[in-house]
């Protein structure tokens, strides 16, 4: 009797805790995002999802979660395909290893706000480093206009958004790292292994659940992220480099529909509910197969 | 327990909260914009000099950045924990009184008090014949040049009109080392209003006579086009779509730039920032029929309607209306007078950079008095951008008319 009750009333305060910073603001969300709103949030009568139907009319809505999409898939897959040679090569023993991990971590240590500030100086077209740095090595000779549209504009906040990612991806590597026993290098190296036939057969295979969690938590927090665009471009020119968030926030606060803004809110929120459920059943079956 | 109880028990809880949160009696909370690095100071001393000849009042401020000065409006009202006074753009002051959360101040307002104000500043606060808030900061805009590239291009006076303002900047940019003719903004806050300007001295206005977007008229066109074939021909700085009104400053204050249009504030700037520039201050640009027009442009404070100290509130805007401190905050922030006897201190009367913007007063045009307006002004900023970044203006004009008028029209 007391053994069953038991896990629910230990789990209660944390499900109370949920219930109040999740639970509680998302029962807030639907019933905004399903009424009619005034400027202010005072709700009005049930309007037949009238803000949902707005949204899948609107091509701003559907260019930004186009974009997101690309935003989240190339931020997330290159900050992969960069920290796991980071994290290895920051695994191995040399000289100065503390002081190449700091420089790696650093970025991390930074508010993501003041990051984008900074770069939004540097890509600057007439006073930003980047410019004189790339006139200096003569790699251009005439300024480029890094921020004006989003041939340019977009893919420099991708590249920005990989660097703020690499440090917790790399940390989560370097743990993943450090749990793989020695002793089975030692072994392959003894059979002759490669060390791409040991990165193969050996070190992708046991870091493939730490890959894992780096893939759901990052998409989460890339999915969501909003200084590095909004700082840099808010989104334009021309919401051209718009992606969920930054739509979102300029509906509710600069246009005040925050009806709409809502249900914007609930369909990011569905998205990473079914993405992260999806993910993790493939990755558990994998690792139960 | 029903889903019903819990909503209502965590209502309970939220209210407690904000119950904690609420003011005394006798404080009065004010949230302000920061304008500058001086706007936390001045209040700082509003604060102590007010609650000195007032025993028994304690006034808290907030100083917000402006840029998320509506956000937070808009949330602290949702939750009902806003403040009792606050400091709003007019052009949003629409809103509040249709969504009755700003309280109508006349019943407070005594001749000699509404005698204070400039009426062009008091006007865009009056609603349906009420009063709904009071002008905290007035600014208009006028065009800047650069003297020393004036001189080096051997231009005289600065340009009466666009067709001279174009050749101006031809000569200015044949002085090569960088320099750019005619500094045009294309990012974020007023990119709608820099395209106004233009668009003003065609004789068109932001809405037709009949309440459509203007838009759509010949008038807007020519002006989307004089624009765009500037940046074709490189009288403007380029990336115009990366360069938003303070990106452009720093390049007037860097010299690079001969002519740009903005606010007062500038001023303020360049003798902080860069005392050795010589510029001038002149009208904006005037077109082919003699008509211009200049953005003019009042923050108003207002009493919230479920403020508990209204009387206390009062007091204290009837102090900061003072002549006295109305100018250490105007002189302080870079701002026109929107008081009578200030306008006639020393201070403005001899100098004339002021001259030039209260000599623009005349052709003023303030934002619509529309609900939606801060939509149609998105919609206008996102279609010059695509203009500007190369786009068709005759068909970015007639989409952003449609889309504008469907806002309108509700």
């Amino acid at each position: 009797m007391q053994n069953r009750f038991l896990p629910y009333l230990l789990t209660l305060p944390s499900l109370f805790l949920a219930a109040v910073v999740i639970f509680w603001p998302v029962w807030d969300l639907i019933q905004i995002s399903t009424h009619e709103v005034s400027r202010f949030g005072q709700l009005r009568e049930f309007n037949d999802f009238a803000n949902f139907t707005a949204l899948l009319a609107d091509p701003d809505f559907m260019a930004a979660l186009w974009r997101t999409g690309q935003w989240t898939v190339l931020v997330v897959g290159g900050a992969l395909l960069l920290s796991i040679p980071v994290a290895m090569i920051l695994n191995t023993d040399f000289y100065g290893r503390g002081i190449a991990r700091v420089l790696i971590m650093l970025p991390w240590a930074v508010s993501l706000t003041m990051t984008a500030v900074v770069w939004r100086w540097a890509l600057s077209g007439e006073s930003g480093m980047l410019n004189s740095a790339l006139i200096g090595l003569g790699l251009i000779d005439h300024n480029i206009q890094w921020l004006a549209s989003a041939e340019t504009a977009f893919p420099m906040q991708v590249l920005i958004g990989i660097l703020v990612t690499v440090p917790f991806t790399t940390t989560i590597f370097l743990g993943g790292l450090s749990s793989i026993p020695d002793d089975l290098y030692e072994a392959a190296a003894l059979e002759g292994a490669t060390p791409l036939q040991q990165f193969r057969e050996i070190t992708f295979p046991l870091l493939k659940p730490f890959i894992n969690i780096a893939i759901v938590l990052n998409t989460i927090y890339v999915f969501n992220s909003f200084p590095i665009i909004w700082v840099m471009t808010q989104g334009g020119p021309a919401n051209s480099t718009d992606i969920l968030v930054t739509h979102l926030y300029k509906l509710a606060f600069r246009i005040g529909k925050l009806g709409e803004a809502s249900a914007v809110s609930l369909v990011m929120f569905a998205i990473l509910l079914v993405f992260t459920m999806i993910y993790v059943r493939l990755a558990m079956r994998e690792q139960r197969a | 327990m029903s889903l019903a109880k819990w909503t209502v028990g965590l209502m309970a809880g939220m209210s407690m909260l904000a119950f904690a949160a609420q003011a005394n009696a006798g404080e009065v909370r004010v949230t302000v914009a920061e304008y500058s690095a001086k706007t936390g100071p001045y209040f700082d001393s509003v604060k102590k000099e007010f609650e000195a000849a007032n025993p028994g009042i304690t006034v808290k401020f907030e100083v917000v950045p402006w840029e998320v000065l509506l956000q937070k409006l808009t949330t602290d009202i949702t939750a009902g924990t806003n403040a009792d006074l606050s400091i709003i753009g007019t052009r949003w002051l629409i809103d509040f009184v249709q969504q009755d959360v700003a309280e109508p101040l006349d019943s407070y307002i005594k001749p000699d008090f509404k005698d204070r104000f400039i009426d062009t500043f008091l006007s865009p606060s009056i609603m349906d014949g009420k009063t709904y808030g009071l002008p905290i900061a007035a600014s208009a805009r006028a065009m800047y040049y650069n003297k020393e590239l004036f001189e080096k291009a051997g231009i005289a006076n600065p340009p009466a009109n666009w067709t001279e303002l174009q050749e101006d900047a031809r000569k200015i940019k044949a002085l090569g080392s960088g320099t750019f003719g005619f500094g045009l903004q294309g990012k974020e806050i007023e990119t709608d209003v820099y395209y106004y300007y233009a668009m003003w001295s065609q004789g068109t206005e932001i809405l037709n006579k009949d309440g459509t977007s203007g838009l759509g008229t010949p008038g807007a066109l020519e002006a989307a086009k004089l624009y765009k074939s500037m940046i074709d021909e490189g009288l403007t700085e380029p990336g115009v779509t990366s360069n938003n009104r303070e990106d452009v400053q720093n390049l007037f204050k860097q010299g690079k730039v001969g002519m740009m249009i903005t606010a007062p504030f500038l001023s303020n700037q360049i003798k902080d920032e860069a005392p050795n520039l010589k510029y001038g201050v002149a009208a904006i640009p005037a077109g082919p029929t003699g008509a211009r027009g200049t953005y003019g442009v009042t923050d108003s404070i207002i009493m919230f309607k479920n403020s508990k100290n209204k009387d206390e509130a009062w007091k204290l805007l009837d102090f900061l209306f003072t002549t006295e401190q109305r100018a250490k905050f105007t002189q302080g922030e870079g701002f026109l007078p929107v008081n009578k006897e200030e306008a006639k201190m020393d201070y403005y009367v001899n100098n004339a950079d002021l001259a030039a913007f209260t000599a623009l007063l005349p052709d003023a045009r303030f934002a619509p008095i529309i609900p939606g307006w801060e939509e149609v002004a998105q919609i206008t900023s996102d279609a010059m951008q695509k203009i500007y970044l190369g786009g068709d203006p005759e068909a970015g004009l007639k989409d952003a008319a449609a889309k504008a008028n469907a806002v309108l029209k509700k």
